[in-house]
Parts: C-alpha cells; sequence; structure tokens
C-alpha cells in the first residue's frame, strides 16, 4: 500500500465508549488520552460562580470533578450521554456533551503554527448499535465546529469493526460487552451490519445477582453498596464449564470452593461458606440466564433481562451467548459463517474471568466458556480468543482505519464508510 | 447519624480504597496511609476562606513530606474547587481532595513520586499484574516475529546485493518514509499494532474493490 507521512502525524482517533472517552493522534503511540465520556452543565445562577468566576456552559474532561456541586444536582447536571450506547435524537444535552467532548478532544492536541498541518484526519467509533441519526448528528458536530479548520476529513466506524482491525483480524464475529449492554456483530472486511445482534445483558447483571448472592447469604446491608458489589463479584464470582456439574461438586467439597472475601482495610469479611456453590451463578448469568434456579431470584423480585427497543435495535434480554453468536453468523451467507466460527474475538470488561488453577475443568474463563455454549449447538470448529488490549483496541482499529483508508474514498450513507471532507 | 470529623472520614474514604492507616493521626492535621507500596500523605485544610497564595503555601509546605511519601494530598473544603486552579495543583504534583458535610471527591489526582529506598509494604501482586504479563508477553511475541522477519528481509537484500533482484515480493510493512515536510510531533515510527496487520492492506483498496458483497 501506498505510505502516507502526512497521515502517519496526523490521524487522530475518537471512542466513544459508555463510560470513558479514548481520543488522541496517532503520534500517542500505544495509549490514547482517557476521559470521562460525561460533561457537567454548572449551575450558572449559584452563588459561587456569581463570586468568583464565568463558568462554561458546559465542562467536560478533567475538571469536571472541580466543578461537581451537590449529590442531588448530579442526576440533572451531570449527563453521561453514552450509557446505553444510544443517544435519542432529541436528546440535546448528551448531544451538547458528545460536541464538547469532540472539541476538548481536538484543542488537546492543537499542533503547532507553521509546521505544514493541515487538519486531522479523524476516525469516531460508535457503539455497533447506534442509528443513522447519530451518525448524521455527529458529523454535523464536526462540520459546524469547523472553523479553525481542525479537521481535514472525519469518518464514523462502529466499535465491533474497530476491535477486529485493532486485533488484525479481517473476517471473525466480535462480542463487544459492556456495563450495560452486549453486541454481537459477524466481520468479513466490512462490519455486517444486517446481521447484528445485540443483549440487553451486560456486567450490570452480573452485578445484581451477586448482590441478590449477598442477601441469601446475610450480607444484606453490604448488598446495596455498588462499588462493594462489585469487587465481591470479581473477587468470587466463578464461571462454572457446566452450572449443575459446578453446583454438585462445591456441594461436595465446600472447603475447595469457598467463596471468601475480606474488604481491604476494613473488619469486614464476606463467607459464603456452605452457600460458596452460588459463587458459579454469577459467571452462569452473564453467558446464560435460563438455567431454572435463576427463576427463584426472578420470583424474590430481581428484574428479569427484558427485551428492549433503543433506537432500531431489539436488546434480547434472555438470549444466551452462543445462540446470540449463532443467530448472528446464521444472518451471514453460508459459504461464509465456517469462517465466521473460526475467529471469535472477545471484547470488553465483562469477559475477564479467571478460572483458578486449583478448580481446573469446573471453573472456566470466557473463551472456554463460549466455546461450550457454541458446541452445545452443535458448533465444533471454533477458535475464540480475548483482544489482546481491550481497553485500548478500538482506538488501535481506528488510527489504523484512518491511516489506511485512501482520502479519495468519500463518505457513502448507504455503507457508512469513507471520509467526509472538510476541509483542505 | 454520628457527626465524624473531617479527619475521620477522611480515613474511612482511604480505608475504603484499600488503604492501611500508619498510625492513630486521626486527630492531627496530616494524616498517612499505604496503599500497596505506596505511602500516602494527606494535609487537612478546614478554614473555607483562603486565598491563592495560602493555598500555595500549603502546597509548598507539603513539600516537606516529599522525601517520605509517594502521593502527597491537600484536603479542601469544596467552597474552594470553584477559586482555585487545578493546574496549581497539577504543576506541583499534589492532589487535591474536595469535601462538604456529604461528600469527599478526588478532584486532582496527585503525580506519584519516588522515594528513596520503597520497599514493597504487601506481598500480595497487584491485581492487575497478571494481565499487563499477559499483555507483555504478547508484546515479547510480536516483537519476535517482526525481528525474524527483519532477519529474512536482510537476508533477501544480501542476496539481491550478490545475485541480483530476486522476484519474490514481501508483503507490506508499515515503515514510514522519510518526512517531506518535517511534521511537528512526529515519531518516526508508527505504533506497533501496524505490525503485519492485515487491515492495512484491506483498507488501502476500499473504493477500488470488486464484489463487496457482504457490506451491510
Amino acid at each position: 500500500m501506498a505510505l502516507d507521512n502526512y497521515r502517519s502525524n496526523y490521524t487522530f482517533a475518537m471512542d466513544f465508549g459508555t463510560s470513558d472517552f479514548k481520543f488522541g493522534p496517532i503520534t500517542c503511540g500505544e495509549t490514547p488520552r482517557i476521559v470521562n465520556n460525561r460533561g457537567y452543565f454548572p449551575d450558572k445562577k449559584s452563588v459561587i460562580y456569581a463570586a468568583f468566576e464565568s463558568a462554561a456552559d458546559i465542562v467536560v474532561g478533567e475538571d469536571v470533578p472541580l466543578y461537581l456541586q451537590s449529590a442531588e444536582d448530579l442526576s440533572t447536571r451531570l449527563i453521561y450521554p453514552m450509557r446505553n450506547g444510544v443517544i435519542e435524537k432529541r436528546d440535546e444535552p448528551a448531544w451538547r456533551v458528545v460536541n464538547a467532548l469532540c472539541q476538548y478532544g481536538l484543542n488537546s492536541f492543537k499542533p503547532t503554527a507553521n509546521n505544514g498541518f493541515q487538519g486531522y484526519y479523524v476516525v469516531a467509533s460508535l457503539s455497533a448499535i447506534s442509528p443513522r441519526y447519530m451518525y448524521e448528528r455527529l458529523l454535523e458536530a464536526f462540520q459546524q465546529n469547523n472553523g479553525n479548520r481542525m479537521v481535514r476529513a472525519v469518518t464514523i466506524i462502529p466499535q465491533p469493526f474497530a476491535v477486529a482491525i485493532g486485533h488484525g483480524v479481517t473476517t471473525c464475529v466480535v462480542i463487544e460487552s459492556g456495563h450495560g449492554n452486549s453486541q454481537v456483530c459477524p466481520i468479513s472486511k466490512y462490519p455486517i451490519r444486517a446481521a447484528q445482534v445485540a443483549l440487553n445483558r451486560g456486567g450490570g447483571d452480573a452485578n445484581a445477582i451477586t448482590s441478590e448472592i449477598l442477601k441469601d447469604a446475610g450480607y444484606g446491608d453490604l448488598a446495596s453498596e455498588e462499588s462493594l458489589v462489585r469487587r465481591v463479584k470479581e473477587s468470587i464470582g466463578l464461571v462454572p464449564g457446566d452450572l449443575d456439574t459446578a453446583i454438585d461438586e462445591a456441594k461436595k467439597s465446600p472447603r475447595r470452593f469457598r467463596a471468601k472475601y475480606k474488604v481491604p482495610g476494613t473488619r469486614v469479611e464476606i463467607d459464603l461458606e456452605k452457600d460458596s456453590w452460588s459463587r458459579f451463578l454469577i459467571g452462569e448469568y452473564v453467558f446464560n440466564p435460563n438455567h431454572e434456579i435463576f427463576e427463584s431470584y426472578f420470583g424474590r423480585g430481581m428484574p428479569r433481562p427484558k427485551d428492549v427497543k433503543m433506537g432500531d435495535t431489539v436488546f434480547k434480554g434472555m438470549l444466551d451467548f452462543g445462540d446470540a453468536i449463532v443467530a448472528a453468523v446464521e444472518r451471514c451467507p453460508v459459504e461464509l459463517q465456517p469462517m465466521l466460527y473460526r475467529e471469535v474475538l472477545l471484547s470488553g470488561g465483562n469477559f475477564s474471568w479467571e478460572a483458578p488453577e486449583r478448580l481446573e475443568g469446573v471453573a472456566v474463563d470466557a473463551p472456554t466458556k463460549i466455546k461450550m455454549l457454541l458446541r452445545q449447538k452443535g458448533i465444533k470448529n471454533v477458535s475464540v480468543k480475548m483482544t489482546a488490549s481491550p481497553q485500548f483496541s478500538v482506538w488501535h482499529g481506528c488510527i489504523i482505519y484512518g491511516f489506511a483508508v485512501p482520502e479519495e474514498y468519500e463518505w457513502d450513507w448507504q455503507r457508512l464508510e469513507g471520509w467526509m471532507k472538510l476541509s483542505g | 447519624m454520628v457527626n465524624l470529623s473531617i479527619e475521620e472520614r477522611l480515613v474511612h474514604y482511604f480505608l475504603a480504597m484499600g488503604a492501611q492507616q500508619v498510625s492513630e493521626t486521626a486527630t492531627s492535621a496530616t494524616l498517612t496511609f499505604v496503599i500497596g507500596d505506596q505511602r500516602v500523605n494527606v494535609v487537612v485544610v478546614k478554614s473555607d476562606v483562603f486565598t491563592q497564595s495560602k493555598i500555595i503555601e500549603a502546597i509548598l509546605g507539603l513539600g516537606s513530606l516529599r522525601g517520605s511519601s509517594n502521593q502527597l494530598y491537600l484536603a479542601a473544603p469544596r467552597l474552594l474547587g470553584a477559586s482555585v486552579d487545578a493546574q496549581v495543583f497539577r504543576s506541583y504534583g499534589v492532589g487535591l481532595l474536595l469535601y462538604d458535610e456529604r461528600r469527599i471527591n478526588e478532584s486532582v489526582p496527585p503525580q506519584v513520586l519516588q522515594i528513596p529506598q520503597p520497599a514493597p509494604l504487601i506481598a500480595s501482586p497487584q491485581p492487575t499484574a497478571i494481565p499487563e504479563l499477559a499483555e507483555l508477553r504478547s508484546m515479547y511475541l510480536e516483537m519476535k516475529g517482526s525481528i525474524a522477519e527483519l532477519r529474512e528481509e536482510i537476508q533477501t537484500y544480501r542476496k539481491t546485493a550478490v545475485e541480483g533482484p530476486v522476484t519474490t515480493v514481501n508483503p507490506p510493512r508499515p515503515t514510514i518514509m522519510p518526512p517531506e515536510p518535517v511534521f511537528a510531533g512526529s515519531t518516526g515510527q508508527l505504533p506497533s499494532f501496524f505490525a503485519n496487520n492485515p487491515w492495512l492492506d484491506v483498507l488501502s483498496k476500499r473504493g477500488r474493490e470488486q464484489g463487496e458483497a457482504y457490506a451491510g
């Protein structure tokens, strides 16, 4: 391929994750800059602002904590625009935050004058289930705010596609699982949008079942502390190869499977004792919430993951990951299907499960669990891998995309790809 | 609810982060904690009436703790948050904690300082160490692959020099041509995730290829 010396300096990537906004030019090397994907609308009538300074209408980036006021204010003034991966079309505050983050990102890497700079090639990445209007609004934001000619051309690509690029695999299925939802996206040189499957289940649901387990074990007072529940989940949660076998084994040898967690620096110690088998429910629930054992939790008030519609996409609540992959792959041409099963990439914090050596064969890691779920559906020739750099693989993919795609490949609204030229 | 002093609340705040208090200093103006192998000192400011010069004075006062601390914090009332410049704290490497009656927030994270003889205080491995090791391992394997390829290339060039040009074409590699003109920020090298990435070839053909049947 022809090498582009200009773009080896001035390719810029922006990854709009549910919690974090990762951004920076190619010259950042391996690691971009990260700030929370959020914005704060200060109360301009506040005495503090009247007395001391004139604050901006909206604050984003590292200075947000300096402006935070009372906890009551946070729910209305602190906006996380991409919590669910989708922004409503008319959610103006959320779009203002996105605009402000774009400007903040670019202004953080303003090149010095007279060095040949003619604007960045910007690649932004959105969740795979983003409807078309999100592309329209984001591209519009770049067009309207380009008075300083910081952007020469801009494009948007879906996050799973960027993961596949960052990982160097051209035909694969990418599963991205975050806090609130998960997306299964087949890729074959292009993202196959018509085959995508979205799940209304993510790391937050594993927290919910951990909280129920804590209540049942007599730690109801701790079950409402979200950050503690998350730490307990990460510390004691296990993914079973087969749930029934794992429960039987754990009940037979409770000492071997004992789940204990001491909160550092405190006297608090959580010990599930004879109920230590329930640690397997945490991992199983993420991958497959259909086992009858979960019905007792739903019956006692834990919300069942529901099918919900966001934008143009229906998020399935109870579909297990195996069925979700099969559903996505079977929407693709038959001759492509074996190649897609051959490379399944897992991305996102919700797949970081450890399988302790001493529990080998009973507890498994995420790739093994996905392989087992697929084997149950009769799919055997499968390779499942975790992405090497889960936090930054989207940003890496965007940088490669921005560097390699020819400048003359123009934006196409049907394909949702190509460069939209803004200046130069 | 029991009314706790700000020092006692700070102790709870750091304990909740997994810190251990070094000594029972909950009533003095300086609190000391250990988080992993990091020693953290926190100086508490209580007055709401505090000028910019007083803040700088307080930050400079923290200088005496630099020899014995990895991280330094100033804890101040939230009202001061609107009148102080975060850049001042960043330039001195001092963290800022803002508190009110209900909450304590880290507004500016501190810089990690090196102390002369750091001793690992807690023997257990950091929870991030295992994934980091895995990443280092994959980087090492990637580099090993790149070096093998470079060796191959050098051998090919040697052959070319001795026997004339060979017909085999190596796959395109992400190397940079000499810059013309010289741009600011140029590193002279592409990031490692470019190495052997087949997408470089695939994407460079966008708009020029036939049969893009699978695109959605």
